[in-house]
């Protein structure tokens, strides 16, 4: 059965489950499945932003200024974040556009995509304003053994699906002997099997990978420095607890089998599967927080305080969807990292950031060594 | 035991209070307000992004008793677990935090 860009057959689009259906014909949104998606599609829309909206000069000047190593840690971030919002960008399209069968989740897919497209659109921004060569920093990505061994973890799900639902399209069920593959069982157990570990996967991708980045950038903020950057990040990350919210939705709709009762077998059986890719996300999260410091912590992070936050994120994000937490640590070692993730405060205009004068209660960093003058312990 | 009080003199309004139970401890909360706020106010450590109901990044368990959500909230809420950002609390209820 291959893809059709406009389905002629006549069927009741509310009977269809979320994936592996009918193919989309008439993009309605007068009667919905799943609600739900419309109402993540509008709110998706209410928080569009634009990465030039934020002023990014004093970064510049804040960059110039930071430790090597301190360099070391904001670079690699980004090189890291550009790397998850590529995948980001193109694969919720390519992997699920072919086999999604509602028409609220399609559109809820293109507008998760595009915003993920606007983030890099911003990491290009920060990078453009903060160095004089970009492309050293693009580079990279591609060779940096640190970063494409993230690279392999989040876009293995993404690519099988995708392998095998092109098979599926062309040759339809059955087993396929492939010139250089050899044989492949293309069955729809096993095609709905690779979609929802791909769409745990991507959980994983936004509800851990990410919080690492989020985490030291605000570090940074938290001492007035790369002020600019934080607020893109703040846009970033309240884009990405809505995307995290969709993603759960959908695990969670089919493993309640209502959708489609044969999800519910496979979500079961997947159980142990996706234990796995949150752990082995969780590790090498850790891993990354030791590269990002082997050269020297920042105040208030080092590489501890970071493994114990991302334990403590995978615990949240795994009770989300109904799995038992799977590390010791019970409490949030960064609180104050909340009231940076809180999206209502979300402001760009300077005089609420930057100016020193302009807020209430603030301490003044500008010391210099003489002011300790008379200070006896 | 659900409270009724007059909170305020010029308030003809009355003030319904439900008690709040974790563990060992408790806290009277109104209907006026989500409880997140009200945790926070009586020096709780809640966990929580976005405050508008679509992160679930404050989800406490609902041991038992009822709340409403005034608007539905875009987050999946778990069975037996509530949103704190923007559930109202309608009866008294006992809740259990994450990290107990």
């Amino acid at each position: 059965m291959s893809y059709s860009t406009f389905n002629r057959k006549r069927f009741d689009s509310m009977k269809e489950p979320m994936f592996f259906g009918e193919n989309v014909n008439v993009a309605r949104y007068d009667q919905q499945k799943h609600p739900i998606f419309e109402k993540l599609i509008e709110k998706q829309l209410s928080f569009f932003w634009r990465p030039e909206e934020v002023d990014l000069s004093s970064d510049r000047k804040d960059f110039q200024r930071l430790e090597e190593h301190e360099q070391h840690i904001f670079l690699s971030n980004l090189k890291y974040q550009t790397l998850l919002d590529s995948v980001q960008g193109r694969s919720p399209n390519v992997a699920l556009l072919p086999i999604v069968s509602l028409p609220e989740l399609e559109t809820w897919i293109e507008t998760w995509a595009f915003s993920e497209t606007i983030h890099s659109r911003s990491y290009t921004h920060i990078i453009r304003n903060i160095v004089n060569d970009p492309t050293v920093v693009f580079d990279d990505i591609t060779v940096n053994e640190e970063i494409t061994r993230r690279a392999d973890s989040v876009s293995k799900y993404y690519d099988r699906l995708i392998e095998m639902v092109n098979l599926y399209n062309t040759l339809g069920v059955g087993t396929h002997t492939i010139s250089g593959r050899g044989d492949i069982v293309i069955s729809m157990k096993e095609l709905k099997k690779a979609l929802y570990l791909t769409i745990a996967s991507v959980n994983v991708l936004e509800a851990i990978r990410f919080y690492v980045s989020f985490a030291c950038s605000f570090a940074f903020a938290e001492r007035t420095l790369m002020e600019g950057n934080a607020k893109i990040i703040k846009l970033i990350a309240r884009d990405e607890a809505l995307h995290l919210t969709g993603t759960q939705h959908m695990l969670n709709i089919m493993a309640n089998g209502r959708d489609d009762p044969e999800m519910a077998i496979i979500a079961n059986e997947c159980k142990d599967d996706v234990i796995h890719i949150f752990k082995e996300a969780a590790e090498q999260e850790k891993d990354w927080s030791r590269y990002l410091f082997k050269d020297g912590s920042m105040i208030g992070l080092n590489a501890q305080i970071l493994s114990q936050y991302v334990d403590y994120i995978t615990n949240m994000r795994m009770q989300a969807i109904g799995l038992e937490p799977c590390f010791e640590t019970k409490s949030n070692p960064i609180p104050w990292i909340n009231s940076w993730l809180v999206s209502d405060n979300v402001q760009v205009a300077p005089q609420e950031a930057e100016i020193s004068s302009y807020l209430v209660g603030q301490i003044n960093n500008d010391l210099g060594e003489s002011d300790f003058d008379d200070f006896d312990l | 035991m659900t409270l009724t009080s007059n909170s305020q003199s010029n308030d003809d309004q009355e003030t319904i209070l439900h008690r709040v139970l974790w563990g060992e401890k408790q806290l009277l909360v109104s209907e006026h307000e989500p409880l997140l706020p009200q945790l926070e106010r009586a020096g709780v450590f809640v966990e929580y992004q976005c405050r508008e109901g679509y992160c679930s990044s404050c989800s406490l368990k609902l041991i038992r008793g009822h709340v409403i959500y005034p608007t539905e909230p875009l987050a999946w809420v778990q069975s037996g677990y509530l949103l704190a950002c923007c559930a109202i609390v309608k009866s008294d209820i006992e809740i259990a935090f994450f990290n107990n």
